[in-house]
């Protein structure tokens, strides 16, 4: 029984696109008398089947060696391709949350899009996500975790413009797949330059050429940064973040994923990379200061926004700015204890902000406020999912930040500075939230708000719980740091960090009424943060217009020059045929007088010949 | 495997002899004609299926089912049929998509006799082109090709149709005259006169002569593909034309361009190859990237997925200039894979102008909500054509890229350089598509369209678009399956032409060196080309 279902594990990524393929029937309309329930419930089932199989290959390999199995794809000549799964128990943890989280999420969507009548299709997207994801986690090879990145672009895609008739979809949707295509597009150049230089594909040979490969400079310069341009784009790291702030425009079971498992996917694939990026010390540097510059960024950016997905996505992409300086340092221990935590925590924060949303009909913070007493449920949760998130009381993000602290103490100390200054920020960022949508006066759209039904309410209880006992969980682990050997001074220092955010965001004088601020300088700081730095303005008038005026150019130059030369031969000779056609007069003097013409002419010629 | 029915011969006329049965078929109300075409295509994609599943073995990278007859001895013409590794598939994609395009002319109207009667017989003129093994014969069939195109266009077109055709027309008929000398003076060099291409495959020309010819088919070849700057009759003909017609101008007639260059210029110029090459890269390179370019500033549907196959026709030059077995066979995956892509969505952009009875993306807007089904199958379309993961474009562009990495006729710098710029057409790729994708379906509802029934795709619309995406996601889940098929063969002939660089090499025409390299002599042993040279 276990080896059987260890051989079959590669079924588990299976699952997923199969419940996506089970309700094409209701996606496409086929079956309409039912109504689209049933298309979810099938996805439902699927994600408890992926889920049981995995946590029972789980138990299984843990404490074992990793188990590979291989999967002939393409050969083509001198080239086979092989796509390799790794069952390991790291692999099939991160299975089991990527599973877990979706099995959640889409209890979750159950009632949040209850009334929506693209249900099938959206759990059909639901399920080919999950699918993509728990291939990532389970790949061994580089191939494969390229191919399930762009199917994790693709879902993005569909996902992000599921409402495709609302107006701002419109962009977003390009926009998510363009920004993640552009990191991919040169990840797969990294990935022939790979298979070209070592010969193989599959992570446990490529680590086995890194040890040994003698690149040069440039070249494993290239490599190195080819290779981690994917994961930027998937992690939503500067200069390929702004993807994730329109991205926000899509359903919200959708963004729970996202902003937990999805972008953690990206990294994951990072720090499986890590053993051949140390062939480059400039990807490992572009590494540290990519995903500094996006820690504290972003986190600065999410305090100045104002709508309640965008101030939460934001938050994301700093975390996991310090994932990418973890990986930067090699301490793919610290990024992956961040991961961990940071999805489970989010991804609460996601359902608690997803219950606001779907009750008030509406994202804006301003518009919000004394939600505590209406949702108790929702409140709790996002109380829980904050603490679980910064380093202030002993729950998950706590431990991984004090790790991550730990680590750089000696070493690199001003990494240090940088996760203590994006912990306050975070804290500040949503202690501001919390007071703006669950403390104060109800306002107009908050006044009727009931507590969400329990399609709803059961998940985000489930997590609530599951965040909470997450120290419990790393202590079995044994992921816990020992009593005896805490570093003091650093629990201080984090703490203190998290309690200055935390009192900072409490006291700040905030106001609903969205009257500006006078001086100019406050003012223009917040339109700064508020619009990302401007960045997208940036591209506009760059990359973009860069693009189109090229293309324009081209176009010109096709139609005008190349055309034009081909159409100008064209009429040349139509003009010269119409012009002889009136050598056909009808008059035989003429006739006579051409004949002589050229008789004299060629006589001519023949005594100038001659002579 | 031999066989004594004569497969290729019935495969190549049955269309052709059907079709003169069109003119006095009983056909009061316009139905039987149609429903007579494509029982006739049907009976045809059939037979080749059964001739090649059970008479065809697919690990032998010679000519099969060969059939020769004497047609014109006084002339030496001989009419010679024979399919192997490259012209195999490219056979089955002729049929498919002829058959396809008959189905989705259905609601033609207007003279459906004669258009039918000219499907049947370009039906019959491709596959002779790809199948006929005498150059005379294999001119003909060209030629043969071009006359119901030229008709199709001038009368089932768009507005600007007549300008359309007739630049179609003297663009190719002029190439088909470098063809002509070309086969000729192939012909006549040396002592014996001969038009068999095998035969003429084996004879040693001398080198400047090689350039030469090679030149003259590239020319020629080149009009076809289209390679850049020879390309702008492609979003005439193609944007003008009726989407039938497009659907087998982009799926099908492109690709003989590219057959051609490899059957002709690759197999049996062998030498000239050395030094064409590179040339060959760079103008793949410039023609993903300037198709791209182009392409996204386009703001007619049609233009634009004709720019689009421009730039989707690089990847196949790329991979014949790689000189590797990998590019080879990227570059006839590539061929097929764009032959079924481009087919759906030309064919798509028919069903929404049905609808919508404009090309320009201006005036569209909001189709999402009244046609969700074209939506998703545009979408799908869209995917497959920006090669994404799990669709067949994304494998030949693949193997391209890793083939030209992998090639030891280039320096490294160069093929950096190329493989940096084509990744950038790779790039730009998604953003005519997306953009296209979002000015049609996204958004409100263009004001244009109120009071104008918007319906959904018709089960027979679904239908020819399924057929057309089946396999380009089949091949790209599994692409094994396809490539085993025809392999053997690209294998042989990049062999081959690697041989054949080892002997140029050593004496150098100081020609390329800046780009080319001499690659190792040890990599090729002898013994495995002796299928073709003897």
């Amino acid at each position: 029984m276990e080896q059987f279902l260890l051989q079959n594990s590669w079924w588990i990524p299976c699952y997923g696109f199969i419940g996506a393929i089970l309700t094409l029937p209701w996606a496409v309309g086929i079956i309409r008398r039912t109504g689209p329930r049933p298309a979810a419930y099938f996805n439902l089932l699927m994600t408890i089947i992926s889920l049981v199989h995995g946590f029972l290959v789980f138990r299984i390999t843990l404490g074992e060696d990793p188990q590979p199995l291989v999967i002939h794809w393409f050969t083509a000549a001198d080239l086979d391709l092989t796509l390799m799964l790794d069952v390991s128990s790291v692999g099939m943890g991160a299975v089991e949350l990527v599973t877990a989280l979706s099995l959640l999420a889409q209890l979750f969507a159950l009632g949040y899009m209850e009334k929506d009548w693209a249900l099938a299709r959206f759990f059909a997207l639901m399920g080919f996500f999950e699918g993509a994801m728990s291939g990532l986690a389970l790949s061994e090879s580089l191939f494969l975790s390229y191919a399930l990145l762009e199917m994790l672009t693709l879902s993005t895609y569909l996902l992000v413009g599921f409402w495709y008739a609302q107006p701002l979809v419109v962009t977003a949707a390009r926009d998510a797949f363009l920004t993640k295509r552009v990191g991919d597009v040169l990840l797969l150049m990294g990935v022939v330059a790979l298979a070209t230089l070592s010969g193989t594909l599959n992570f446990p040979d490529l680590y086995e050429w890194a040890e040994t490969a003698e690149l040069s400079p440039t070249v494993s310069t290239l490599l190195g940064l080819a290779l981690i341009s994917g994961p930027i784009g998937k992690c939503a790291q500067f200069p390929l973040h702004l993807w994730l702030d329109e991205a926000m425009e899509g359903p919200n079971p959708a963004s729970i994923l996202r902003n937990s498992v999805v972008v953690a996917c990206g990294a994951y694939v990072l720090i499986k990379l890590q053993p051949i990026l140390v062939l480059s010390p400039v990807a490992s540097i572009a590494l540290i200061v990519l995903g500094t510059m996006t820690a504290i960024g972003a986190s600065l950016v999410a305090i100045a926004q104002i709508d309640i997905k965008r101030a939460l996505s934001h938050s994301t992409s700093a975390y996991l700015g310090l994932v990418f300086i973890a990986v930067g340092t090699q301490w793919t221990d610290v990024a992956l204890f961040v991961l961990l935590t940071h999805a489970i925590a989010k991804a609460l924060l996601f359902m608690s902000i997803g219950s606001v949303i779907l009750t008030t009909s509406s994202q804006d913070i301003t518009e919000m406020g004394g939600l505590w007493s209406r949702m108790p449920a929702t409140s709790i949760a996002f109380v829980v999912g904050a603490v679980g998130l910064v380093g202030l009381l002993p729950l998950g993000g706590f431990w991984a930040l004090y790790e991550g602290v730990d680590t750089y103490w000696y070493g690199q100390p001003w990494l240090v500075v940088v996760l203590l200054i994006v912990n306050a920020l975070s804290a500040f960022n949503l202690t501001r939230v919390f007071r703006l949508v669950f403390l104060g006066p109800p306002q107009p759209k908050t006044r009727r708000a009931p507590e969400v039904p329990w399609t709803m309410a059961v998940p985000m209880v489930a997590l609530t719980i599951t965040t909470l006992l997450v120290p419990a969980i790393l202590q079995r682990l044994y992921l816990l740091p020992d009593w005896t050997y805490i570093n003091g001074p650093a629990v201080v220092l984090l703490m203190l960090s998290g309690a200055i955010g935390f009192a900072l965001g409490a006291t700040i004088h905030l106001n609903r009424t969205w009257a500006r601020p006078i001086q100019t300088p406050l003012k223009f700081a917040q339109d700064l943060l508020a619009y990302d730095f401007y960045v997208d303005q940036l591209y506009k008038v760059t990359v973009v217009w860069l693009v189109d005026r090229v293309s324009r150019l081209n176009a010109w130059f096709d139609r005008y020059v190349l055309d034009g030369a081909v159409n100008f031969v064209g009429l040349a000779s139509i003009f010269s045929g119409e012009s002889l056609k009136y050598s056909v007069s009808g008059q035989s003097q003429f006739y006579l007088l051409t004949i002589l013409i050229g008789v004299s002419i060629l006589g001519a010629l023949l005594t100038y010949l001659v002579w | 495997m031999s066989t004594n029915f004569p497969w290729l011969t019935t495969i190549t006329l049955l269309p052709l002899v059907a079709s003169l049965l069109i003119p006095v078929l009983p056909d009061k109300y316009g139905k039987t004609v149609r429903w007579y075409s494509l029982a006739v295509g049907l009976i045809d994609f059939a037979l080749i299926v059964y001739a090649f599943w059970y008479h065809y073995d697919f690990q032998n990278p010679d000519f099969q089912l060969v059939e020769t007859y004497a047609w014109l001895p006084q002339l030496g013409l001989n009419w010679t049929l024979a399919v192997d590794g490259i012209s195999m598939p490219l056979v089955l994609l002729a049929s498919l998509v002829t058959t396809l395009s008959m189905l989705a002319g259905w609601q033609v109207t207007y003279k459906p006799r004669l258009f039918y009667f000219l499907m049947l017989a370009m039906y019959s003129a491709q596959i002779g082109v790809f199948c006929a093994q005498d150059i005379l014969l294999f001119f003909l069939m060209w030629e043969l090709e071009l006359v119901p195109v030229y008709i199709l266009i001038s009368i089932w077109g768009g507005p600007k149709r007549l300008y359309a055709a007739t630049k179609f027309i003297l663009y190719t008929a002029i190439g088909s005259i470098f063809i002509l000398v070309a086969a000729l003076a192939m012909a006549f060099y040396g002592g014996n006169v001969t038009f068999d291409m095998r035969e003429l495959g084996m004879k040693d020309y001398s080198l400047t002569f090689e350039l030469l010819v090679y030149a003259a088919l590239i020319i020629a070849y080149g009009v076809k593909l289209p390679i850049f700057p020879l390309h702008t009759w492609l979003p005439d003909a193609h944007g003008e034309a009726s989407a039938p017609v497009s659907m087998i101008l982009a799926g099908v007639l492109l690709k003989m361009g590219g057959y051609a260059i490899i059957r002709m210029n690759v197999e049996m110029l062998t030498d000239a190859h050395f030094y064409f090459a590179p040339v060959l890269a760079i103008l793949g390179v410039v023609n993903i990237v300037y198709g791209a370019l182009v392409s996204f500033a386009q703001r007619n549907l049609k233009r634009r997925m004709a720019y689009s196959s421009v730039s989707h026709m690089g990847f196949v030059l790329l991979g014949i200039a790689s000189y590797t077995e990998l590019g080879l066979s990227g570059a006839v995956l590539q061929m097929i894979s764009h032959g079924l892509i481009a087919a759906a969505l030309f064919y798509l952009s028919g069903v929404t102008y049905e609808r919508t009875h404009t090309l320009m993306l201006d005036k569209m807007g909001g189709l999402g909500r009244s046609m969700p089904t074209v939506f998703a199958l545009f979408t799908i379309a869209s995917m497959a054509s920006l090669a994404l993961p799990g669709m067949s474009g994304f494998v030949g562009e693949l193997a391209v890229f890793i083939g030209f990495a992998t090639s030891d006729s280039y320096t490294s710098a160069f093929k950096l350089v190329v493989v940096l710029l084509s990744a950038v057409g790779l790039i730009l790729t998604p953003m005519y598509l997306l953009s296209m994708l979002r000015e049609m379906f996204y958004g409100k509802e263009n004001t244009e369209f109120r009071g104008v029934p918007l319906l959904d795709a018709r089960p027979r619309e679904v239908f020819v678009t399924a057929c057309l995406l089946i396999p380009i996601i089949g091949i790209g889940l599994y692409p094994k399956l396809f490539t085993q098929t025809y392999d053997v063969k690209t294998v042989q002939v990049a062999s081959h032409a690697r041989m054949a660089v080892s002997t140029v090499a050593q004496q150098p025409l100081q020609l390329f060196s800046e780009v080319s390299q001499a690659p190792a002599l040890n990599s090729v042993t002898s013994g495995e080309f002796l299928g073709i040279v003897k």
